[in-house]
């Protein structure tokens, strides 16, 4: 990260910053009335506001963005926000002139904008978000030479721009609601992404009711239904998006497709490729192909309601036609997903570490994990590094000098809630609720579980001593249910209470902001999930956006606490070492998520779930995952997707380190 | 076609963490009480039939997490609901000085048609606990909270030993078949105006 961004601050040798050098009005800002003569800007629209070297990151990589030109216009009294990449110049010849027009963004009234998310990191690039209010946000716009803060403040000075209470760094645009239906506005999440564009590369489901039903998803609010309708091809660059991830990943799919045939020419137990890849509906959908988890869930389904309450005739499954898998997905995850090797033993891992303990390779460390995970005994010498309470590099002696600072630094800071007195605490509401709401979850956290049963057990008022000691360690988070989720398997694991402690602080660097108040790292993984549907498995998603369930909801409980609820305690163990290792994604759980879904997909879409019964589907797959085979598809997918995957991830979407480096609840107040 | 009939009557239960709402579901529902009831995350539901007269109803009732900062999450869940059981814990005050934050936040995000007529009950749970020696709202003052926000019927459950909770969903079930009512004036091949009008007057004034 940090060799990337001192590569890429060295701007002299770069294409697009002498293509903005040559287009004159570098960086500066301008006020004027000029009329423009750019083809793509409206007759009598007046200059508001003009920044140079803004660039998007379609990939990954910063050195393949696209430099252009933001600019502010005002016509009727409406503010207008465009965006024009630069023309013919590139700095990376990968991107085509046609990828870059794909992101072009045309003259979107800023009525339509719900909000303005900004990150301003004290290293690093700023960039600014922008969230339409149907809830679609265009790629981060990085301002590779500053200036966020000019541009609200010039925003400001004509749309009215209310900071968010929840979260200071965004800022809600036109919003005159009163605090709490903002609030509920903010998470109302999107509810009408772009059509994934199938014609283009995969035929509609069988019919034209994805273009009509412009439905609302649960909750959103007037403006979503009002502007979400709105479809103007040639004006909706979110459009283009789409249809530009889907051209590339139609070509990852022929690839698979072509390695697939190989495969499985070769292979009798699966008899030859379909014949219809090209996205003929489906009948009957092949059984042979459906998973584990679907058919245990069958043996299951007498606890299931089974009976569609409001319809007294269910529609008889075999009839529904499924659209294919664009993916063919299960014969893709022999291609990709590879098999999951034995846990590593003490052995294998001390070959890792050279004669001071640190650890050499610490990818290839993490490969083996990713590809096996720990062996039990073991988990207590390797978490710690995974979860970056332990560096890579440090030796056995800075380590165990690590372990006995902390130790006392953990004492400090459990002293602090420890020495409040009965009197003090009548004075002190907030402890009292907090001590309450912990005292509450830790006697039902995994109490039918050895380590924590039985009355009295130890090992649950060690639990709430950590819980209360970080709740006090961070008092802007405090705690949330769902944290002793967390905890439980970390403190059965270290068998210590300063370094579970710890472990438990680290995790929380990265996936404490699903539990912010303003739910928005869930918002966020909710959001990145959509996007990955819809570039995995197009049919799918267009059926969740027909059946309202775009919102994502359903899984819920499996990305606030990463599936706890959803394995045994030792599956879910293995599951976390694989997660942790960060080894092919940060974001592995998401495309865990896609993988169940699609191991669902026949089930879901032949039986034409409803938000209601897909939720309670959802739940009752707890217990009936398979975790290998889970684990294996959600590696080919991620393989799969590639950079598109990662695209479609906003920065920052946690397990993601937070953007702004060392401040994890900025209170700053500098703009407005 | 008196499968036509069947109706569901969607349910949603609320209040602070730790009240009990997923145990009197499950009491109701299955008859059952475990000591060994997780956090609920997220949302979940049962369904059970009931029947009114010759009638046959699902029930669907949404328990939901208790921790305030979970309550956003309420949009996806409350809509089209039919009745809102409100649950504290009568040996905690907070639970119910937080009964009004559960009330009004529910009528925002579910946005009823008829938000000042919408049914909602109360209930009253851990009766059983220390023999009632650790009791902190009186049945009077729950009653009296009740009364103000339009006679809100009031039960006291204990879901540990399913004291009064049949006769809680009982009511609850009643309520929210009267408030379904007006909607399925909107669908043709399930009105039946007789046993309608027979319904509206049997709520039970609990």
């Amino acid at each position: 990260m940090s060799m990337e961004a001192s590569e890429l601050q060295d701007l002299s040798d770069d294409a697009d910053y002498a293509a903005s050098q040559q287009q004159g009005s570098a960086s500066m800002m301008r006020c004027d009335s000029e009329k423009r003569s750019s083809s793509s800007e409206h007759e009598g629209a007046e200059l508001i506001y003009l920044k140079d070297n803004v660039a998007i990151h379609p990939t990954q990589f910063a050195s393949e963005r696209i430099s252009g030109r933001l600019k502010l216009t005002k016509q009727d009294s409406t503010l207008y926000l465009s965006w024009t990449p630069y023309k013919g110049q590139t700095s990376n010849a990968k991107l085509s002139e046609k990828d870059r027009s794909l992101y072009t963004i045309t003259a979107v009234p800023f009525t339509e904008v719900r909000s303005i998310r900004r990150h301003t990191p004290a290293l690093g690039w700023q960039y600014v978000i922008v969230v339409l209010s149907s809830g679609l946000a265009f790629p981060p716009l990085y301002f590779y030479n500053g200036g966020v803060r000019e541009f609200l403040a010039m925003v400001k000075q004509h749309v009215f721009l209310a900071r968010s209470s929840e979260d200071a760094n965004v800022f809600l645009v036109n919003d005159f609601q009163s605090p709490l239906q903002r609030t509920l506005s903010s998470l109302a999440l999107p509810s009408s992404l772009p059509v994934a564009s199938g014609q283009s590369s995969y035929p509609s489901d069988g019919g034209s009711s994805s273009e009509n039903q412009g439905r609302t998803s649960a909750g959103a609010d007037n403006r979503v239904s009002q502007y979400g309708v709105r479809k103007q091809k040639s004006h909706d660059p979110t459009r283009d998006l789409s249809i530009h991830l889907l051209e590339k990943f139609s070509l990852v799919t022929k690839f698979a497709r072509e390695t697939t045939t190989q495969l499985f020419s070769e292979n009798n137990g699966f008899g030859s490729v379909d014949k219809r890849w090209n996205n003929q509906p489906v009948h009957n959908y092949p059984e042979k192909l459906s998973n584990i988890a679907e058919e245990k869930h069958h043996e299951s389904s007498h606890s299931y309601p089974e009976k569609e309450p409001l319809y007294d005739e269910e529609p008889p499954i075999d009839l529904v036609d499924v659209p294919a898998d664009p993916l063919e997905f299960n014969k893709l995850s022999l291609v990709w997903g590879k098999p999951r090797q034995p846990p590593m033993g003490h052995k294998e891992f001390t070959a890792f570490l050279d004669s001071e303990g640190r650890v050499v390779e610490s990818k290839a460390l993490r490969e083996r994990v990713f590809y096996g995970g720990i062996e039990h005994q073991l988990r207590r010498e390797v978490w710690p590094f995974l979860l970056g309470y332990y560096a890579f590099d440090s030796t056995y002696a800075e380590r165990e000098y690590l372990r006995a600072v902390k130790k006392m630094e953990y004492a400090t800071l459990k002293q602090q809630w420890q020495s409040i007195s009965p009197e003090q605490a009548k004075r002190f509401t907030k402890y009292r609720e907090r001590k309450g709401l912990i005292d509450k979850d830790v006697v039902r956290t995994d109490r039918a579980f050895e380590y924590y049963e039985g009355d009295d057990n130890l090992n649950v008022n060690i639990m709430r001593d950590i819980l209360l000691t970080y709740s006090f360690y961070n008092f802007d988070l405090g705690y949330c249910q769902g944290m002793s989720d967390y905890l439980s398997p970390i403190m059965f694991v270290m068998e210590d209470e300063s370094e579970s402690f710890w472990c438990f602080v680290a995790l929380m660097e990265r996936v404490g902001p699903n539990f912010n108040r303003d739910q928005n790292g869930m918002h966020t993984q909710l959001f990145a999930l959509s996007k990955l549907v819809e570039l995995l498995d197009g049919p799918l998603h267009n059926y969740f956006k027909q059946n309202d369930c775009l919102n994502y909801f359903f899984c819920f409980r499996w990305i606030l606490i990463q599936f706890k609820r959803e394995f045994e305690y030792e599956k879910t163990m293995q599951l976390w070492e694989v997660l942790w290792t960060h080894y092919l994604s940060e974001h592995l759980h998401l495309y865990v998520c896609v993988a169940i879904l699609k191991r669902c997909r026949s089930k879901i879409m032949g039986e034409q779930m409803d938000f209601d019964t897909l939720l309670k589907f959802i739940n009752e797959l707890s217990g009936h995952i398979d975790l290998d085979s889970t684990v294996r598809d959600a590696e080919a997918l991620c393989i799969c997707a590639g950079e598109n995957g990662a695209a479609s991830i906003p920065p920052g979407t946690p397990p993601s380190l937070p953007l702004d480096d060392g401040i994890l609840y900025p209170q700053d107040d500098d703009v407005l | 076609m008196p499968s036509r009939r069947r109706t569901l009557l969607k349910v949603i239960i609320l209040g602070d963490s730790g009240v009990g709402k997923t145990s009197l579901m499950n009491q109701y529902v299955n008859k059952k009480f475990s000591n060994q009831y997780k956090a609920t995350i997220g949302a979940d539901f049962l369904t059970k039939e009931v029947q009114f007269e010759d009638r046959l109803f699902t029930l669907q009732i949404w328990d939901t997490a208790g921790q305030e900062r979970f309550q956003s999450l309420g949009v996806a869940f409350y809509r089209g609901a039919d009745c809102c059981v409100l649950v504290y814990d009568v040996n905690s005050m907070k639970s119910f000085d937080n009964l009004n934050n559960w009330r009004e936040e529910f009528l925002i995000q579910a946005s009823p048609s008829d938000p000042e007529n919408f049914p909602f009950v109360l209930i009253g749970n851990k009766v059983d606990v220390d023999g009632g020696n650790s009791r902190v709202v009186s049945e009077k003052k729950a009653k009296a909270w009740c009364a103000s926000k339009g006679n809100i019927p009031y039960f006291e459950t204990s879901a540990k030993e399913g004291t009064n909770v049949e006769e809680a969903f009982q009511c609850i079930a009643k309520n929210a078949l009267k408030s379904g009512e007006e909607e399925e004036l909107y669908l043709p091949d399930t009105i039946d105006v007789g046993t309608s009008n027979q319904q509206r007057s049997t709520g039970c004034e609990c």
